[in-house]
């Protein structure tokens, strides 16, 4: 009778009870992995534009493209215009120029992958972040070092909560700085 | 318990002071449906379309829905979840967009009104007020503001159409239309070439059609308004033999005395008159308080706003006002005041004391006759305010400038004659809809018959233009270049915010095209350059400004207006020998008098394919999506109808059937009906809306062009569903019923009464009111709000704006009838005293914001909390639509999603992929099963701090403006942080007439509201 139970505890109970916690923490693990927010999430671009020949070795300032930055809620995608700038002189020989040209004369849309993403419900505002003094490296990662653009870090609601509950730990740099709000509608509306 | 018997004495005191208040005769009469129906948050039936039995088991959406359910499921399987899309940037960015931002630019609306448009990534989705604008001053109608609406409107016409044979209209291209119509005009010969126009405000399109007529002598310009100033201007010219009517100063008017003018209605420039009459109604400076007497016969927003009111049919006005005038010694003629009291049973002892308050008050008290009365009443008021002194109140400063005289009766008799002996070749419907608007018996839709070119210019389908040959379509005044002369002393300019969304053009380059003779000769900027010439030639050289043209011109467009300088008015002086042999015929009372107004919403039809204002309910009746037969009860008695039962009137032989309501306040024996509806062809949402009652008008006068005398007036069978939003949202009555004052949802005084103890509200509030909740220190800003119900006249336009700014959906009349309109800020109007001569209270009723919100308790997902600045957060992405939260409020303000009403409304209409550029980017476009409110324009707050940030200053209170504050044409909504001890705000707060709603339910609103004061005579207070 004991034996029996212990035998049945064994082989039927233990078994089960060890593929739940198996599946339920792999379960947990596959869907709140970074990957799943989207971190390390690097497209391949209609024109092959690296950030850190211009940002990073040329050193032209983040403001001179996302000119948005400091005042919108969108630091926004330079105008193709803006491009042409220096294009019209520089390199204009390379394959992924000539491209841009063709775009640029023809008028045609340029439809860059979107990289970084915040839900529509979430009214995130890059003038008030850069505004603050928090560098664009915060969220978006070592930008001037990027060959292609992938997402760093999670854009997740508990990872901007993290940051303005405790952004004295976060960001030490920034003494002065206020907390974030954390009510609903300081993001939501 | 002596105590508490006292104490219950001087409630039951209380209550007999107190007025009863009451919505509708239902709620008056204790209709027991109507109490049931108080006791509860949404109406009867609300959810039966959605009980499980209504639902068609497996519907054809349902299997669609299941469809694309697993067809998304399959693609989600497949594709890769981390692609987000796209960005696609400007090839070329234009200069002064930078996306997230918004961009302003001053133009003008269809009126004339200076306005503000307000413009993201190239898109106009709001309308403000121009403040620079001398006339409207930084406040627009409800019209203006959803003339937006028309611009993405999904029924204008979008290419030329040409009729072919079998009368069916097709797509042409301009070059051909303009081809034919231009070999047309000029094989006219000697018949003439009729345009049709409107009111014509811009001096440029004056010289268009001036050049038209050059090219084409037979051309003859025939312009009307369905209603104008025809009447007073003529009674004026008689008296004083000077050009028009002049501008009243109510700012400076002590006794205003108003016959059937609606001056704060639709009688004049509203905005205007709204704001110089609220001059006089600040509670802050009693000593300038004006008095407002109205007799009138029918309940109006003038008749609302009344310290005192007299109903009088508008026929026997000019009798009461020939008494008045003999009473006080100028007399002309033998009608005797005392008479006309006896024979209307006129209250007395309120005539006595406007008599009392006239001679009291000479050179500051005015009467002031509505543009619909007959030219004999015209006349004597005129006459009684010269007597009065009254000129004193005439500006002198400024006077409406007329630009083309409007056509009067025996121009468009010879028309007509014209047409009918085929001696027109073509007639032009510039953007006028002359079949819907004239009257019926001049015939003109069958004279059309005989015309063989008809062209219609419109923006949408309309009466007109479905019986002409060409129908052209015209650009949205935002999509047009203008100028504007309404009044002496400037200018005003339109400039274009869209490029043209359709085939479109501005209809006087269409005119300059025919008037060149050749279809090449258009180009995008033809009028454009038209307008820069004549203002550079004829304009620029008069203004003598400093600046060279081109800067001058810049300038121009971006302030909007100009000034200019003209000469002073001069009123001349008055025949006095006018009213010499003037006797008013006895007025015979046994006819029902039909009186015609304009509509408030829908203006004079042109408005009717808008949603927004459809569904603006009626200042007065809160009824949508209607017109009807308004009268008193004694006049339903005795045709004997009820609410809602048709009835047919009939004029000398022209018959219309509608359904009645008895409006509380009406004159005996009137039956009054706004014009505007019932529109045949107005696009998918303006047509067959209500009932055309421009058929009642007749080319030959009756009392007056828009007022008559019925042959009959009958009951006929049927009955038709008036809806009104009424009692709709109506407190919980039952309490006040027990504990009647202290509910005190509207409180009120007298001056008098204010001046003598001004603390007189507040005088029986005795109990201190606990909380077992600790109290939260409000450190920052504290957002709050105060609405002086002294300056709210009621009428509308704030609930337009919170729509435009808060992406707010039509629902239908359909839906309405269910109570599920949207509207996150309502007017609720309440009516004390006895149906026959009411009181009426007006209260906008919005989210409270209370500090601590039932709402918030009992909430299972926590979708609606409290943030650290005083606001009720609602998050649309956790609500599930329990309703619990609306069930809990007390002041009924919160609105459910019962569809996706974008997509219910008229199968669609508003999910139309051009709708969706209406929507304010900055709000939550909100779906089915979602529970919203207003949210005081967090939208705006958080723009303001952001800007605040970036500027590295702190948030002021006075940063932020919210939508229904911006367009309250008399300021009477005040925003702003109650924890600046120095704000406008706080000082309303804090105001001895300030009190809350529903303060014994300690919910601690964030809403003030400061009572109102009516100005009675002291002898009665």
């Amino acid at each position: 009778m004991k034996n029996s139970l212990l035998d049945y505890i064994l082989r039927i109970r233990l078994p089960i009870t060890i593929f739940v916690i198996i599946a339920s923490f792999t379960l947990t693990y596959f869907a709140s992995r970074a990957e799943r927010d989207g971190v390390g999430y690097m497209p391949d671009q209609p024109i092959n534009y690296s950030h850190k020949l211009h940002a990073g070795d040329l050193q032209i300032d983040c403001q001179y493209c996302h000119v948005g930055v400091e005042k919108s809620r969108h630091a926004i995608v330079p105008a193709v215009s803006v491009c042409m700038n220096c294009h019209t002189v520089a390199r204009k020989d390379s394959p992924e120029i000539i491209k841009l040209t063709e775009y640029y004369n023809q008028g045609k849309a340029l439809p860059w992958k979107r990289v970084h993403k915040v839900p529509d419900y979430a009214y995130f505002s890059h003038s008030v972040h850069v505004n603050r003094g928090i560098d664009c490296t915060v969220c978006h990662g070592e930008i001037t070092q990027m060959e292609k653009v992938g997402q760093m870090s999670s854009f997740t609601m508990a990872n901007c909560l993290d940051c303005h509950r405790n952004i004295h730990q976060k960001l030490p740099d920034l003494a002065g700085i206020n907390k974030g709000p954390d009510y609903c509608w300081a993001c939501h509306r | 318990m002596n105590n508490r018997k006292k104490e219950k004495a001087e409630l039951s005191e209380n209550n007999n002071l107190q007025p009863h208040y009451w919505r509708s005769l239902a709620e008056l009469h204790n209709d027991p449906n109507f109490k049931e129906a108080s006791r509860h948050e949404f109406l009867e039936g609300v959810t039966n379309d959605f009980h499980p039995s209504q639902l068609p088991s497996f519907s054809r959406r349902k299997f669609l829905a299941l469809l694309g359910a697993s067809a998304a499921l399959a693609a989600a399987g497949c594709s890769d979840y981390h692609d987000k899309g796209e960005i696609v940037p400007y090839t070329s960015k234009p200069e002064e967009i930078l996306p997230g931002k918004a961009n302003y630019y001053a133009s003008s609306a269809r009126d004339g009104s200076g306005i503000l448009i307000k413009t993201r990534e190239g898109r106009p989705i709001k309308v403000d007020g121009n403040s620079d604008h001398p006339v409207n001053r930084g406040k627009v109608s409800a019209q203006v503001q959803a003339d937006i609406l028309n611009l993405y409107d999904s029924s204008r016409i979008k290419n030329p159409l040409k009729r072919r044979a079998g009368n069916a209209f097709t797509e042409t291209s301009w070059k051909d239309v303009d081809n034919e119509i231009i070999k047309e005009l000029s094989n006219a010969g000697g018949k003439e070439i009729a345009i049709i126009t409107k009111r014509i405000i811009s001096p440029a399109t004056k010289k268009v059609l001036d050049g038209f007529a050059q090219k084409y002598p037979g051309s003859k310009v025939y312009s009307y308004e369905l209603f104008s100033n025809v009447i007073r201007n003529k009674a004026w010219q008689k008296c004083y033999s000077s050009s028009q009517y002049p501008l009243i100063k109510w700012d400076e008017a002590k006794i205003i005395i108003s016959l059937d003018a609606d001056f704060l209605g639709t009688d004049g420039d509203r905005i205007e008159n709204s704001r110089l009459f609220a001059i006089g109604r600040d509670v802050k400076n009693l000593n300038k308080f004006n008095r407002l007497y109205t007799i009138e016969g029918n309940m109006s927003i003038t008749g609302m706003n009344s310290d005192y009111r007299i109903r009088l049919r508008p026929d026997a006005q000019l009798e009461l006002i020939m008494g008045i005038i003999n009473e006080l010694g100028y007399g002309a003629n033998s009608v005797k005041l005392n008479d006309v009291i006896r024979k209307y049973s006129l209250p007395g002892k309120t005539i006595s004391l406007l008599l009392d308050d006239v001679r009291k008050n000479k050179g500051k008290a005015i009467f002031y006759a509505g543009r619909t009365l007959p030219e004999s009443i015209h006349i004597a008021v005129n006459y009684l305010n010269e007597k009065i002194g009254a000129v004193y109140l005439y500006r002198t400063d400024a006077a409406n400038v007329e630009l083309i005289p409007l056509s009067d009766d025996s121009d468009w008799q010879q028309l007509i004659d014209k047409m009918n002996n085929s001696r027109v070749a073509a007639t032009i419907h510039f953007d006028s809809n002359p079949v819907y608007h004239l009257p019926k018996d001049l015939g003109y839709e069958n004279a059309l018959l005989k015309v063989s070119t008809v062209i219609s210019l419109t923006e949408t389908e309309n009466e007109s233009s479905v019986k002409a040959n060409y129908t052209l379509p015209i650009n949205h005044p935002f999509e047009a270049w203008g100028d504007v002369k309404i009044r002496t002393g400037f200018y005003s300019l339109q400039q274009p915010v869209i490029a043209p969304i359709f085939n479109t053009r501005q209809k006087e380059a269409v005119l300059l095209t025919w008037l060149s003779g050749n279809p090449d000769s258009y180009n995008d900027s033809l009028y454009h350059q038209y307008l820069r010439n004549h203002w550079q030639n004829e304009i620029y050289p008069t203004i003598s400004s400093v600046l060279d043209f081109k800067q001058f011109w810049y300038g121009a467009l971006h302030d909007g207006i100009v000034l200019s300088k003209d000469k002073p008015i001069q009123h001349g002086s008055i025949n006095s020998d006018i009213l010499k042999s003037k006797q008013p015929e006895e007025t015979s009372t046994d006819r029902f008098i039909i009186s015609l107004r304009e509509s408030y919403n829908v203006g004079d039809g042109q408005f009717a394919g808008n949603g927004w204002l459809q569904e603006l309910p009626h200042p007065v009746s809160k009824i949508t999506w209607d017109n009807y037969a308004a009268l008193s009860a004694v006049s339903a008695e005795r045709i004997g109808v009820k609410n809602d039962d048709l009835i047919e009137i009939n004029i000398d032989g022209r018959k219309l059937e509608l359904p009645i309501f008895i409006q509380p306040g009406a004159a005996d024996d009137t039956i009054t009906i706004e014009l505007g509806f019932g529109r045949k062809s107005a696009g998918v949402v303006g047509t067959e809306v209500g009932f055309n009652a421009n058929v009642l008008l007749s080319k030959n006068d009756g009392i007056s062009k828009w007022i008559y005398s019925a042959s009959s007036v009958q009951k006929v069978k049927g009955r038709y569903n008036l809806v009104t939003a009424q009692e709709h949202h109506a407190f919980d009555n039952e309490l006040l019923k027990d504990i009647a004052q202290n509910r005190g949802i509207i409180r009120e005084g007298t001056v008098e009464q204010y001046k003598k103890n001004p603390r007189f509200l507040h005088e029986k509030e005795k109990h201190e009111l606990h909380s077992f909740y600790t109290t939260f220190e409000y450190t920052g800003v504290k957002w709050g709000m105060a609405i002086d119900l002294n300056k709210c006249l009621g009428c509308g336009d704030c609930i337009i704006a919170c729509g435009s700014e808060n992406n707010i959906p039509v629902v239908g009349k359909d839906q309405v009838a269910k109570g599920r309109e949207m509207h996150w800020l309502r007017i609720d109007r309440y009516y004390s005293g006895s149906p026959e001569e009411p009181v009426v209270s007006n209260q906008p009723m919005l989210c409270q914001h209370c500090d601590q919100a039932p709402c918030e308790n009992v909430c299972p997902v926590t979708a609606t909390t409290h943030s650290p600045d005083g606001l009720n957060q609602m998050v649309y992405n956790r609500c599930v639509g329990t309703r619990y939260c609306s069930n809990n409020c007390p002041y009924k303000v919160r609105r459910f999603n019962f569809f996706n009403f974008r997509d219910h409304f008229k199968s669609g209409y508003q999910e139309d992929s051009l709708f969706s550029l209406i929507y304010n980017p900055e709000v939550t476009v909100r779906s089915r099963g979602v529970m919203e409110k207003c949210t005081f324009c967090i939208q705006r707050i958080a723009e303001a701090r952001q800007e605040a940030i970036n500027e590295n200053r702190s948030l002021k209170g006075s940063d932020v403006k919210t939508a229904c504050q911006d367009a309250c044409p008399t300021n009477a909504i005040v925003f702003g942080d109650m924890n600046d001890k120095e704000s406008e705000l706080t000082k309303f707060r804090n105001h001895e007439l300030g009190y809350y709603l529903l303060e014994e339910t300690n919910s601690r609103p964030n809403v003030t509201y400061i009572a109102k004061l009516r100005n009675t005579h002291p002898e009665k207070a």
